[in-house]
């Protein structure tokens, strides 16, 4: 059994994008209330939804258990970030529109028809994160195209107005808890094409999409203001949605998992249609007498709980393969264990880990009996809170069930370190209505007209203009222009005699690096980082400095830059002292120079920087340097062999 | 749904060339592009130079016409169809009867086209609703299709026909089901008409229409089914959200009642009492003890007439004559004034009223304070108002007064007869002792 690295490219991958990104207006979409988040959040209501009418009767199992959970939803909120009509207790208030003029900018800049009278629609949401049971969204324009570079191009689906949903806070076994800050802040939705690319591929047409909103200046920023779904297929498949990647760097990485998962699912799927062609049978029983006192830890801590029971679901022929790894990290025990930690279990003990678990052969034997079944087949054993556990023993056999399909069409949410896990069954077609509340808006050909007339500069321009007027390198241009700090950039260029790529540097690298470090990126605001670029072009400090001094200011040690340079002891040396360090470094290795000739020079500049230990700019250092291994003697070419 | 519902003028010329109706799935060539997707309804105040255009998507979006150069069918489509569940009835649980008169009392959608049908029968019911089926034997019936504003003394009396008629025919407890703007003025009016009534009888609305998963229908209706099983007392009260959580019912005294929130859940306020008990997933708590308990059904007459030749008037700063006196020369029998304060209404126009009642009509005082108590003895204008003849209504509701002249007047024979079950506490619609507004004794 091979454990090999994918090749994607044979694998027929698509991806299809949709690109979440908060507005940048003064208010939520359908209310004035400030888009902002609140750290106190003193009032709250409970609320249930229901499943929307015309589901019942048709709704699956885990949708069902989904809403049958039980659970309230808690609503806790602040009159600073909220109102009446986020709580769902009041009507809707007319469309903001600021949001959705910089929408039609969007659809606009991306090649979209604008749609001639746009209809708010009610798409239904019944995981609480909406307290009306439904999200506000309405297409705004259709088709259009994203290049992406290399001269690949993807197609725009739609670009739709909609507002953001309530910040989940939690859950617990009554209940899950919103806050509504976040309920009600306009995005824009942008669903591309599916790009029938590398993930490197996908993740660049992200990148330059999300460049695309940024050019409008309307767009908000900071974690959490952007969010991607991806929506992944290979050959064979089915579509999976991935909701919820936060970070643009993430995306290769969700899709190579993603896409790997789906292969290896297909491969183990072939396998199970290989022994057993009519399907896999599988059942599910109450085994909590068999396993009375399982010699398990896990399951004895288990059923120590009251009212704990174990289910066992058995699956005929697939033994072996519910811990089989097509893949790293890929295998179908993996996805039974997060279908029992979505609802609110600790996983499954399988019998491919029996013995990892620490259940017995003699166990193995009694569940088996007990199942009516041979050694051919998988057992997954259930344990916990009667309703909870049977239910996901349920779950469990369905799941098993369709091991054969392969992929199943569900949605997944992607986790923190680029891999993905289950969320639920991926709902049919999005059930929509119209939002009756909202009178639908014509827009008028002028408004149009005038959006056209007030596109912004393409992002692609600007960079370009960045590097060619302050000669920056192209990547740092483009770094640049990502870092939102291209007017301080220029303002700071203007003021002060430094060189750009000095100025840009420590604007753009040294928080990033910062942030690496674990300062807070919140914490280095404009005003503080001009504040170090403007003590540097003073001379307080040598540019070597500048990390030194941007990290002592960022964790709020000190002040001011005077303060940050006189803590480090990083004042600038004087020339006197600089020269002093530099022949003190050429006399100490005056035979090397005498050796080596000018190829000694970077041990030279390596000791004497060292010793100046960021307090003499480095240009000087090296003048100096050079001048004085000159004076020092006649230089020897070659590589000192001479007789 | 019609073939082209909410279709006109230019649009409706334009699809009925193209032989398309709603629900078919179309191509629109528009700017040289093809738009695919299904014929949705246009709505009572749209314009008439779009169509709306549901796509694959879910997503409604309306082209103009103007620019639609194409309409093609690729395929007919199916009128919407709703299913319902069969639901079971069981036996061994009592009856309560449940009577629409604003047309739906639970609705769904069709989110093929967006179309909103109103759930009309039991089963209709019973499939949106499961848990009913394990609280009562329903049985429902829409007895009025009327906009809650548009609602007529008539109505009411219609109501309280058909209450008493299920009652008689052995329904445990009754619910109405009505739209809130006037559910105060209903509760009330049921309150006289029913007076003594065998059986709790609910009146219930939503704040939210319940095709939306937020409304609050559902715990309302829940809430007074169950009650109308569970309660031990007899009479009419109005039940709602006590708050904005899906929670906690209030019980209110159907006199006592206000709606004091244009959209929230928990608009409706007992004022100067606290309300006569909740209702809880755990029952019904908090119950007063005052209420009055179930009766046998055999004697139990209603009253259902109202006379609509009554007024409400607010009084407002500047309020010129001419419009009472149009008013009472509209052949009006009675007339409660919502006064200023403790009851007033400025010196102009206690000559006009004096002059009405000087005529045979009646005139009461209420306050336009909605808390606290009238009384005319306190000001010169006042004790002028008393001594025009006109009567002071102590802390009733303006609403409920209105509603109380309107059955007075059907009930009694003569103005001074009417006066005086006027100032007689009938159906809990005056308290004797008043507290601090948000407090209770
Ligand atoms: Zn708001």
């Amino acid at each position: 059994m091979s454990v090999n690295a994918l090749d994607l490219s044979k694998c027929d991958l698509k991806v299809g994008i949709e690109v979440h990104q908060q507005l940048a207006t003064g208010t939520k979409l359908f209310c004035s209330c400030p888009p902002m988040k609140s750290e106190e959040l003193p009032l709250s209501f409970e609320r249930r939804l229901r499943p929307s009418q015309s589901e019942l009767g048709r709704i699956d199992a885990a949708a069902v258990f989904e809403f049958n959970k039980g659970r309230v939803n808690l609503y806790r909120w602040n009159p600073e970030s909220s109102c009446l009509v986020d709580a769902d207790e009041e009507p809707p208030h007319p469309i903001s529109a600021a949001a959705l003029e910089t929408v039609i900018l969007i659809s606009e800049i991306l090649g979209a028809r604008i749609i001639d009278e746009i209809h708010v629609m009610r798409k239904i949401v019944i995981d609480g994160s909406n307290t009306t049971g439904f999200q506000r969204t309405a297409v705004v324009g259709l088709g259009g195209s994203l290049a992406y570079g290399d001269g690949k191009s993807v197609g725009v689906q739609s670009t739709t107005v909609e507002e953001d949903a309530a910040r989940a806070l939690g859950e617990d076994a009554r209940a899950r808890q919103y806050a509504l800050d976040r309920l009600g802040v306009p995005l824009v939705e942008i669903a591309l094409e599916p790009i029938p690319d590398s993930p490197e591929g996908v993740e660049r047409a992200a990148l330059q999409l999300g460049r695309a909103l940024r050019s409008t200046g309307r767009v908000a920023r900071g974690l959490g203001t952007i969010r991607q779904d991806l929506n992944v297929s290979v050959k064979g498949g089915e579509v999976v949605e991935v909701k919820g990647v936060q970070k643009l760097n993430l995306i290769a990485k969700v899709v190579r998992y993603e896409a790997t998962r789906q292969m290896g699912l297909l491969q183990v799927a072939a396998e199970a249609k290989n022994r057993s062609p009519n399907g896999v049978s599988s059942r599910v029983k109450d085994v909590t007498e068999t396993l009375k006192t399982p010699a398990s830890p896990v399951l004895k801590k288990v059923v120590q709980r009251d009212g704990a029971r174990i289910f066992c679901a058995s699956a005929d022929a697939l033994a072996g393969l519910l811990g089989f790894e097509p893949y790293p990290g890929i295998r179908v025990g993996k996805e039974l264990g997060e279908i029992a930690r979505t609802n609110g279990l600790g996983g499954v003990i399988h019998s491919d880990e029996f013995r990892k678990q620490g259940v017995t052969e003699a166990e193995d034997s009694a569940l088996r009996a007990q199942m009516g079944v041979g050694k051919d087949a998988a057992l997954v054993l259930v344990a916990g809170e009667e309703g909870r556990a049977s239910t996901v023993a349920v779950l469990v056999k369905e799941r098993l069930e369709a091991v054969p399909r392969g992929v199943l069409r569900e949605t997944r949410a992607a986790t923190e370190d680029g891999e993905t896990r289950f969320l639920r069954p991926r709902p049919g077609a999005a059930r929509m209505y119209p939002e009756t509340d909202i009178p639908d808006i014509v827009v008028s050909p002028e408004l149009v007209a005038r959006m056209g007339l007030s596109l912004p500069v393409p992002w692609e321009q600007k960079v370009r203009s960045y590097s060619e007027k302050y000669s920056l390198s192209g990547e740092m241009a483009v770094q640049l222009y990502d870092s939102d700090k291209a007017d301080l950039f220029e303002n700071l260029a203007a003021k002060s005699k430094l060189d750009s790529s000095v100025i840009a540097s420590i604007l753009v690298e040294l928080p990033a690096r910062l942030a690496r470090e674990g300062v807070e990126e919140m914490s280095i605001d404009g005003s503080l980082l001009s504040s170090v670029v403007l003590g540097l072009d003073r001379g307080l400090f040598a540019k070597e400095g500048a990390y030194d001094v941007l990290r002592t200011l960022g964790k709020g040690e000190v002040k001011t830059v005077e303060d940050a340079v006189s803590r480090l002891g990083i004042a600038s040396m004087d020339d006197v002292e600089v020269e002093r360090i530099v022949s003190e470094v050429v006399e100490r290795n005056h035979t090397l120079v005498a050796e080596r000739g000018e190829r000694a020079f970077s041990v030279l500049m390596g000791e004497a920087m060292k010793l100046a230990r960021g307090k003499a700019d480095g240009g000087k250092v090296s003048a100096m340097i050079r001048r004085k291994m000159q004076e020092a003697g006649s230089p020897k070419q070659g590589d000192g062999g001479s007789a | 749904m019609g073939d082209l519902e909410g279709y006109r003028g230019q649009s409706l010329t334009a699809l009925e060339a193209a032989g398309v109706s709603i629900g078919d799935f179309l191509s629109l060539e528009v700017d040289g592009q093809s738009v695919m997707g299904t014929l949705a309804p246009r709505y009572a105040h749209d314009d008439d130079s779009h169509i709306v255009i549901k796509l694959k998507s879910g997503y409604n979006v309306g082209l103009s016409v103007a620019k639609v150069t194409k309409v093609s069918r690729l395929a007919k489509g199916e009128r919407p169809s709703f299913t319902s569940s069969n639901p079971k009835t069981r036996g061994d649980l009592l009856e309560v009867a449940i009577l629409g008169t604003g047309g739906t009392i639970a609705s769904r959608v069709e989110y093929r086209t967006g179309a909103v049908q109103p759930a009309i029968s039991s089963e209709d019911l019973y499939s949106l609703i499961p848990e009913l089926s394990d609280i009562a034997r329903i049985r429902t019936e829409v007895i009025l299709t009327v906009a809650s504003e548009d609602l007529e003394p008539e109505h009411w009396g219609k109501m309280a026909e058909k209450v008493a008629e299920r009652v008689a025919e052995g329904a445990r407890g009754v619910v109405v089901t009505t739209g809130t703007d006037v559910m105060g003025y209903t509760s009330a009016a049921l309150a006289f008409a029913l007076q003594g009534v065998p059986v709790p009888v609910f009146v219930v609305g939503s704040q939210r229409s319940s095709d939306r998963p937020s409304s609050d229908a559902y715990l309302n209706l829940i809430g007074a089914v169950t009650l109308a099983v569970a309660a031990e007392f007899a009479g009419v009260y109005l039940v709602m959200h006590a708050d904005s959580s899906d929670e906690l019912l209030a019980i209110h005294r159907a006199t006592r009642v206000r709606k004091n929130h244009a959209s929230a859940r928990d608009a409706f306020e007992s004022i100067g009492i606290p309300p006569e008990g909740y209702w809880t997933r755990k029952g019904p708590e908090l119950i007063s003890k005052s209420l009055p308990p179930r009766a046998r059904a055999e004697k139990f007459v209603p009253k259902p007439l109202f006379d609509p030749n009554v007024a409400l008037v607010k009084f407002y700063p500047s309020m010129p004559t001419s419009l009472l006196e149009a008013q009472l020369a509209s052949g009006l029998k009675g007339l409660i004034i919502e006064g200023t304060g403790l009851g007033h209404v400025n010196r102009k126009n206690i000559a006009v009223i004096q002059r009405f009642i000087a005529g045979g009509g009646l005139a009461f005082m209420t306050s336009q304070c909605i808390w606290g108590r009238v009384d005319l003895n306190v000001y010169a204008n006042g004790r002028d108002l008393l001594q025009a003849g006109v009567v002071p209504l102590e802390d009733m509701l303006a609403e409920t007064a209105l509603v109380k002249l309107m059955w007075t007047i059907s009930n009694t024979a003569s103005a001074k007869e009417a006066e005086g079950l006027m100032r007689k506490n009938l159906a809990g619609e005056v308290t004797e002792r008043s507290f601090p507004s948000g407090q209770t004794a």
